[in-house]
């Protein structure tokens, strides 16, 4: 497939008038809304997964989703590769721009067009940060659930593309379950509705926004989003729980899952994230080799009853410190700690790689005694923090990028994790997608068949392949450049990894 | 016609390979499903069944397309789990039809439908190509993700031979409350309320009834706390919306299957969000109707396919007609074609699977 690349101007005025392609988009937008000098650039030339970079050739702000879609036009026209990108979270290079091709950056499409508590949706774009939707829920307490760690900063547009989940999925899902009706671009330019306002989304026909959902921006772009909001829980309670060994933690797990609770959330977290989380947020946790956190939600008469059940099953797993938290501040305080752990690892090593993989929750002391073996083959530190509920592991792999070679033996690390996910019947990713990161991984999971599928699929939908090249399927194109450190949004402490 | 029954996969895929249109059926018991198969070859998946793979720890089993809903909640119950999303007919279908109709009962209400439980699923394409879509476990998000696709596709993109669903522990006791009302608009005033309040659901489903409406409610939890969650929820109730009656009723099985108060040929589905209720019930205020997860779904028993096929056209909805004897099962306003027709074209360029 041939494409046209944007050929990005080397100097602040250079030539760009003429480019074929900018004049183009200059008869969609006024100049102060086209970005192509380097300066302009540099805030999009990475996400979060900051070991990589990429220069975009131009960046566009859309103010209205009719912009939205001459853009796409305009690109499949012209075959020009672009990605639609919100606030560049994507923690597996999923909104990392294609070289020289376009970032349409979707920030200022932040309307929060309807809040219906009657029927408990709202309405919504796609630059809408997550956290907003459940801010102007409140009110009528009800709030959107899919809560990535990243909620106050990352758009429900980038929750659509990657299927986000956060540490409450268990119970209520992920971003798919979440969403009701969808108005999308295609990325050939052919604007399309689903769904609607019923809690059954499509109900009848097949589920496209369980297809689209999660498609890494392969299919298009989401212009218009209905999702279902939750009624706020009446009660929550919420214990810390301190072991000396991770396997009781992983073990507390099994034995409240055998009991037939079902808490809106369970994380474990290992020592050296724990020590990440004090020296940055000063958690006030124990002194422990691993915590479980573990929280119910629901009818008061019916969490106060569980979480009696839930204390007796914790104090028999073994722990030798039991925290629970008795307001909603003290709630907040344990959550803070895990929130933040993976920014927090940035004052322990310069650089990090975070991992997503998934393995049946029962093995889940077996992947951890695994991951033990493969960091010492490597060398390197590895943290551990996960959603135990879901057998969601995040293994962040500390690495300092000077080092010759680092970032290539933390990168192998990551590799022989995600392989051992595999082998033991999870999945490479949970809830980061595959992005740019794990695309050589896809093969781990998916026959050649399979996968030659899933290209015919996307082809079929966009047969230039323009929309967000170079991510989830393996590829031969040039890597991106790396660099080292925080994102830069990290570092003020905006946002953090998850 | 007799249907030719499939003993595996492999046999299926080269039955679709050999025959020029193919459909499909479990046990037959969405009768209205299988009208426009006419001319096509009929496979068979009921002997596609039994639980292949159950880990009660990790909440997923993995299930023959053409195992019978009983047997898969049958074995789900011994271990004090359930398929949270409540199929529809359990006495009658299989698990497979129950996703490719998209058929939940009332208990969708409390954790979601059938596309919010697939995790996977086995398949044969319409060039008899036999792959996997989605994973195994209850957290996954690589690939496009294709098993959530086939819910509600009616086997005409792919025909599923396996199927891995998330599953709950279920709640040992229940109570079933109904509120009275006199007219819908209290009813559906009834709900939003219980939309905005903290009280957590296990169905609630509404009916016209002798005295005006009817509005069950049901309540699951352990039997320590019920009583207090019930009487804390009616005395809500009735100080928030009204009814001119509140009454315990017996919390039969029948109770919560939305089908077994309509009596007639043609039972349809419609999909609808709450605030169209009023507007598509003063359509068909002559059909035997009840509405089930909280106002998101109607079921309706009808002699007038073409009124109501109008009614749904003008109000923008669509219907799925699972019992009688139709043209299409489909009514109403038209599914979406542009994203769909690309995947059918990728899995079964060549019209195949009727």
């Amino acid at each position: 497939m041939s494409t046209r690349p944007l050929g990005r101007p080397t100097t602040i005025d250079d030539q760009q008038m003429n480019h074929p392609f900018i004049e183009a988009l200059e008869t969609i937008y006024p100049p102060e809304r086209i970005l192509t000098r380097d300066a302009q650039l540099l805030p999009y030339e990475s996400d979060g997964l900051t070991a990589f970079q990429s220069k975009p050739g131009a960046v566009v702000i859309p103010v209205s989703e009719e912009e939205v879609i001459a853009t796409v036009r305009l690109c499949h026209e012209m075959a020009l590769p672009f990605v639609a990108r919100g606030s560049g979270t994507s923690l597996s290079g999923g909104s990392l721009p294609i070289p020289d091709g376009l970032v349409i950056a979707l920030n200022r499409l932040n309307r929060i067009k309807r809040i219906d508590p009657q029927q408990r949706i709202a309405v919504v774009e796609p630059g809408v940060v997550n956290l907003h939707i459940t801010e102007a829920a409140q009110p009528y307490n009800l709030y959107y659930a899919p809560d990535p760690s990243s909620q106050s900063i990352c758009t429900i547009g980038g929750n659509i593309a990657f299927n986000s989940g956060g540490a409450h999925c268990l119970k209520y899902g992920m971003t798919s379950n979440h969403v009701l009706g969808m108005k999308v671009v295609l990325a050939d330019g052919t604007v399309t509705q689903f769904g609607g306002e019923s809690i059954e989304g499509v109900g009848i026909g097949p589920d496209l926004i369980g297809l689209f959902v999660g498609s890494e921006g392969l299919f298009g772009i989401a212009l218009e989003i209905t999702v279902r909001l939750m009624p706020q829980p009446e009660l929550y309670r919420t214990v810390l729980a301190a072991y000396d060994d991770i396997g009781k933690a992983g073990d507390a797990v099994s034995l409240v899952v055998a009991s037939g609770l079902l808490p809106g959330a369970m994380e474990i977290m290992d020592r050296l994230a724990i020590k990440a989380a004090q020296a940055s947020v000063k958690a006030g946790y124990p002194d422990a080799e691993a915590l479980l956190i573990v929280e119910l939600e629901g009818e008061a008469p019916q969490v106060e009853a569980e979480f009696a059940q839930l204390q007796s099953i914790i104090e028999s797993s073994g722990a030798f410190e039991l925290r629970v938290a008795n307001s909603e501040e003290e709630r907040a305080r344990i959550w803070k700690g895990r929130k933040s752990a993976f920014s927090a690892v940035g004052r322990l090593s310069p650089d990090f790689i975070v991992q997503d993989g998934v393995v049946p929750r029962s093995r889940l002391g077996e992947a951890l005694l695994a991951i033990d073996a493969i960091k010492a083959k490597y060398g390197l530190d590895v943290a551990n923090v996960f959603h135990a509920g879901d057998g969601n592991l995040h293994p962040l792999i500390l690495y300092d990028g000077r080092e010759p070679g680092a970032l290539e033996r933390a990168e192998a690390l990551a590799g022989e994790i995600l392989a051992l996910c595999v082998s033991l019947g999870g999945s490479i990713t949970g809830e980061h997608g595959i992005g740019m990161e794990k695309r050589d991984y896809l093969p781990a999971m998916f026959s050649e068949q399979e996968i030659d599928i899933m290209q015919a699929l996307r082809r079929a939908i966009d047969p230039k392949e323009i929309a967000n090249r170079g991510k989830m399927f393996p590829s031969g194109e040039a890597p991106a450049l790396q660099q080292h450190g925080l994102h830069p949004l990290e570092r003020q402490g905006v946002i953090s990894r998850e | 016609m007799t249907a030719s029954l499939m003993h595996t996969s492999a046999e299926l895929a080269d039955f679709v390979r050999a025959n020029e249109r193919v459909h499909v059926l479990g046990r037959g018991s969405k009768t209205a499903l299988h009208q426009s198969a006419q001319g096509a070859a009929l496979a068979d998946l009921s002997a596609l069944s039994g639980v292949t793979e159950y880990q009660p720890s990790e909440y997923t089993i993995t299930v023959g397309a053409g195992t019978a809903v009983t047997d898969v909640a049958a074995a789900l119950a011994e271990e004090g789990q359930y398929l949270p999303f409540d199929p529809l007919l359990p006495d009658r279908g299989t698990i497979g039809g129950t996703v490719a109709a998209n058929l939940s009962g009332s208990r969708r209400f409390r954790y979601g439908g059938v596309r919010d439980f697939i995790l996977g699923a086995k398949v044969v394409d319409g060039l008899g190509r036999e792959f996997r879509v989605g994973g195994k476990v209850v957290k996954n998000s690589a690939g496009f993700d294709l098993s959530k696709f086939l819910v509600g596709s009616l086997g005409q993109y792919a025909i599923m031979t396996e199927l891995t669903f998330k599953v709950f522990p279920d709640v040992s006791c229940f109570r079933s409350l109904n509120f009275d009302y006199e007219r819908l608009e209290e009813t559906l005033t009834a709900i939003s309320f219980i939309n905005q309040s903290a009280f957590e659901l296990d169905a609630l489903d509404f009916a016209p009834s002798a005295e005006g409406w009817s509005l069950m409610a049901r309540l699951g939890g352990s039997p320590a706390t019920l009583p207090q969650r019930v009487e804390r929820f009616t005395e809500a109730m009735q100080r928030e919306t009204d009814p001119n009656d509140v009454s315990e009723i017996d919390d039969q099985p029948a109770l919560w299957n939305p089908l077994a108060g309509l009596r007639g040929n043609t039972i349809v589905k419609v999909v609808l969000p709450l605030s169209q209720v009023p507007a598509l019930d003063a359509m068909i205020a002559d059909s035997q109707r009840r509405y089930g997860v909280g106002g998101n779904v109607a079921w309706l028993s009808t002699e007038d396919v073409v009124s109501l096929d109008a009614a749904l056209k003008q109000s923008g909805l669509r219907g799925l007609c699972l019992l009688g004897n139709l043209e299409s099962p489909l009514i109403g306003q038209p599914l979406e074609n542009k994203l769909a027709a690309r995947v059918k074209a990728v899995l079964d360029p060549l019209a195949k699977l009727l």
